[in-house]
């Protein structure tokens, strides 16, 4: 499947990140969504044809891995990653696919994207 | 009766004329005259007043002389009252008189002569007052001597309470002289101690504990001198040699010639104090950790994404995408910092077993291209196979940095040790692997040795941030282990060892750091 026809749906609920994180999956040739908050990223995935949600673990109300495991409720097929700018790793990150950290850098959150779009093929 | 009061004088006839010529005759010494006209009044008359002397006819009807003085002696109260009977001269009488050996008995026949009678009278009414005088100084002193007693016991009751009491206290007390030799030490003493009380008994009491003063002795000498009173913390040393800190209190005796300690034993609770403070100070310091990794690694994750944005952008030229570049791969170090200092990343939640010999060959494969061009030689020895319970990315980040450290030593070349072997220093029921790294490269100063696994401290000037060391240790201090390091010369070669012990044993999930874990610093 050509990058250009993946959604990515992108969740943080602080719009610098958000915005800069689509913009260099926009660059990898991603097509991006982006959501500020859980509830609205829920209300997004049923509206449109997302193939991967990238979100932040810190948010108010709904925390990443509570978005993630509400994703998998609705559709367990679609791949979560977890990202976060905390050095420890959530109690229940295993819920997600892949958990990767902020501050690895912009290659390494490519490769996760990469290895889970590709399991997810393999599984489909 | 006072001593100046009068004298009751009982006279005792049946024919009252004598009993008024009795009464003239007496009148003049000035004392209490008390008629009976017999001897059932006379009784009678005995029974109610305290009767100095008893004047009594010797015939009387009924009841005759002799008989009321038999009567009289019967009873106790009467026995030694005194009786002067008056009688015609008859022989018989007389023996019957000289019959009375006990008591005051006198005589005086008729026809009676004033004088005689009442220089008798006076006589015996004078040692009455005496002798009542007498008693009441004796029932005085007696009373004194009874009180006095009562005082006595009161207080040596109340010292045998006390010192029951300070038999009782758990604390140490003790009295020492002003010279320092012990006088008294209580069973609490011989507890806290463990030296009895015969065996201290005159000994210099702080040379026998190795007491040492929170200030100089002399000092609380003269506070003492001064208000009477001195406390302080000690630190002393028991019998089986066990230091023990204790709260002390001094104070001089009344009379300023011994000097009483009362000590209490706070070793534990200053222990217990000191653990809570510092794990207090910990988990803060991981809130804080916590805390500031977020905050440094949000905005850092936007700065890294913007050069990136930056350095992919066409409109840059050739040399300002390298500037991006570099830009971006310095935050990527600064974020590597953050991870590794405000937290471990951990990859799994619960530790996993480890092999050390497998791990230390995944770091030399990793390394192998730059040891061939700096033309290090390896030599590994791996003597044990046992495996470590524990976070394979904490374990391997020690390693990476013992042998990066190592290769950095060695950059003409050299030879890199690496020794796996059984941990002898753990007892038996906490097996271990202990770890050596040594290298032939440029040694350790013993200047740098003491500060070698403090934060930010580096002798790679411009590489390095100068925690590798402070990280690794901070790693096995938590899982219970040791590292200690040596640089000697031999043969005009640098040798440095580093060696690390790892327990086997389970490893807390949270990432507070060991508190017990041993640093060893050694230098050749």
């Amino acid at each position: 499947m050509a990058a250009d026809r993946i959604t990515i749906l992108c969740v943080d609920d602080e719009e610098i990140p958000r915005t800069l994180r689509a913009l260099i999956l926009r660059k990898q040739g991603y097509q991006v969504l982006t959501a500020a908050s859980g509830t609205e990223a829920l209300s997004l995935l049923d509206q449109n044809s997302v193939s991967l949600v990238l979100t932040d673990q810190m948010m108010p109300v709904m925390s990443g891995t509570e978005l993630t495991k509400r994703v998998k409720a609705i559709r367990p097929r679609l791949p979560v990653i977890l990202i976060s700018g905390m050095n420890e790793i959530p109690a229940d990150a295993s819920c997600a696919d892949r958990f990767v950290s902020k501050v690895e850098g912009p290659d390494v959150l490519f490769n996760a994207i990469h290895e889970v779009l590709e399991e997810a093929r393999q599984r489909n | 009766m006072n001593d100046n009061d009068q004298a009751n004088i009982l006279m005792v006839d049946d024919q009252p004329g004598k009993l008024m010529s009795y009464e003239a005759i007496l009148k003049d010494l000035g004392e209490n005259l008390i008629p009976a006209k017999s001897a059932r009044e006379a009784l009678d008359q005995l029974l109610r007043h305290d009767i100095a002397v008893v004047l009594m006819d010797v015939s009387m009807p009924e009841i005759d002389g002799f008989e009321l003085a038999d009567m009289m002696r019967q009873h106790p109260r009467f026995q030694k009252t005194a009786i002067i009977f008056i009688s015609a001269v008859h022989l018989t009488d007389l023996d019957r008189i000289k019959g009375y050996k006990s008591g005051a008995v006198d005589y005086i026949s008729v026809p009676v002569v004033p004088e005689l009678l009442r220089a008798k009278v006076s006589v015996f009414a004078e040692l009455h007052r005496k002798n009542r005088q007498l008693e009441r100084l004796n029932r005085e002193l007696e009373q004194r001597v009874a009180e006095r007693t009562e005082q006595l016991r009161l207080s040596e009751d109340q010292l045998r309470e006390r010192a029951d009491l300070l038999e009782l206290a758990t604390e140490a007390i003790f009295v020492r002289d002003m010279t320092g030799a012990v006088l008294y030490w209580n069973s609490g003493a011989e507890a806290l101690y463990g030296w009895k009380r015969e065996e201290v008994l005159g000994k210099q009491v702080h040379d026998l504990l190795k007491t040492v003063f929170p200030m100089d002795p002399h000092q609380i000498q003269e506070i003492l001198a001064k208000t009477g009173k001195w406390d302080g913390n000690l630190v002393q040393v028991t019998r089986t040699g066990e230091e023990v800190t204790v709260a002390c209190r001094k104070a001089l005796k009344a009379g300023g010639d011994a000097i009483l300690e009362i000590s209490r034993d706070i070793t534990s609770q200053l222990k217990t104090e000191e653990a809570l403070r510092k794990a207090e100070r910990l988990a803060a310091m991981g809130r804080v950790a916590g805390i500031i990794a977020h905050e440094i690694n949000n905005p850092l994750e936007a700065i890294t994404n913007t050069f990136y944005l930056l350095r992919t952008h066409p409109s840059l030229d050739e040399e300002a995408r390298y500037y991006a570049r570099l830009g971006e791969e310095e935050l990527l170090r600064v974020g590597h910092i953050t991870r590794q200092t405000l937290g471990f990343y951990r990859e799994s939640r619960s530790p996993v077993a480890v092999s050390i010999a497998t791990l230390l060959d995944e770091i030399l494969e990793l390394q192998s291209r730059s040891m061939d061009a700096a033309n290090v030689i390896v030599d590994r020895q791996y003597r044990s196979r046992r495996t470590i319970r524990g976070f394979p990315v904490e374990i391997k980040q020690v390693f990476l940095n013992l042998i990066g450290n190592a290769m950095q030593a060695m950059p003409e070349g050299g030879k890199l040790r690496l020794h796996v072997y059984e941990s002898r220093r753990r007892n038996r029921q906490h097996p271990g692997v202990c770890i050596s790294v040594c290298d032939t490269g440029t040694g350790i100063s013993p200047e740098h040795a003491n500060h070698l696994f403090e934060p930010f401290f580096t002798t790679k000037s411009v590489k390095g941030t100068g925690l590798g060391l402070w990280i690794s240790k901070g790693i096995i201090q938590k899982y219970g282990g040791a590292i200690s390091f040596r640089s000697m010369s031999y043969m005009g070669q640098n040798i440095t060892c580093f060696q690390v012990t790892l327990p086997d044993a389970e490893v807390p999930m949270l990432s507070e750091a060991g508190v017990d874990a041993s640093e060893e610093v050694e230098v050749a």
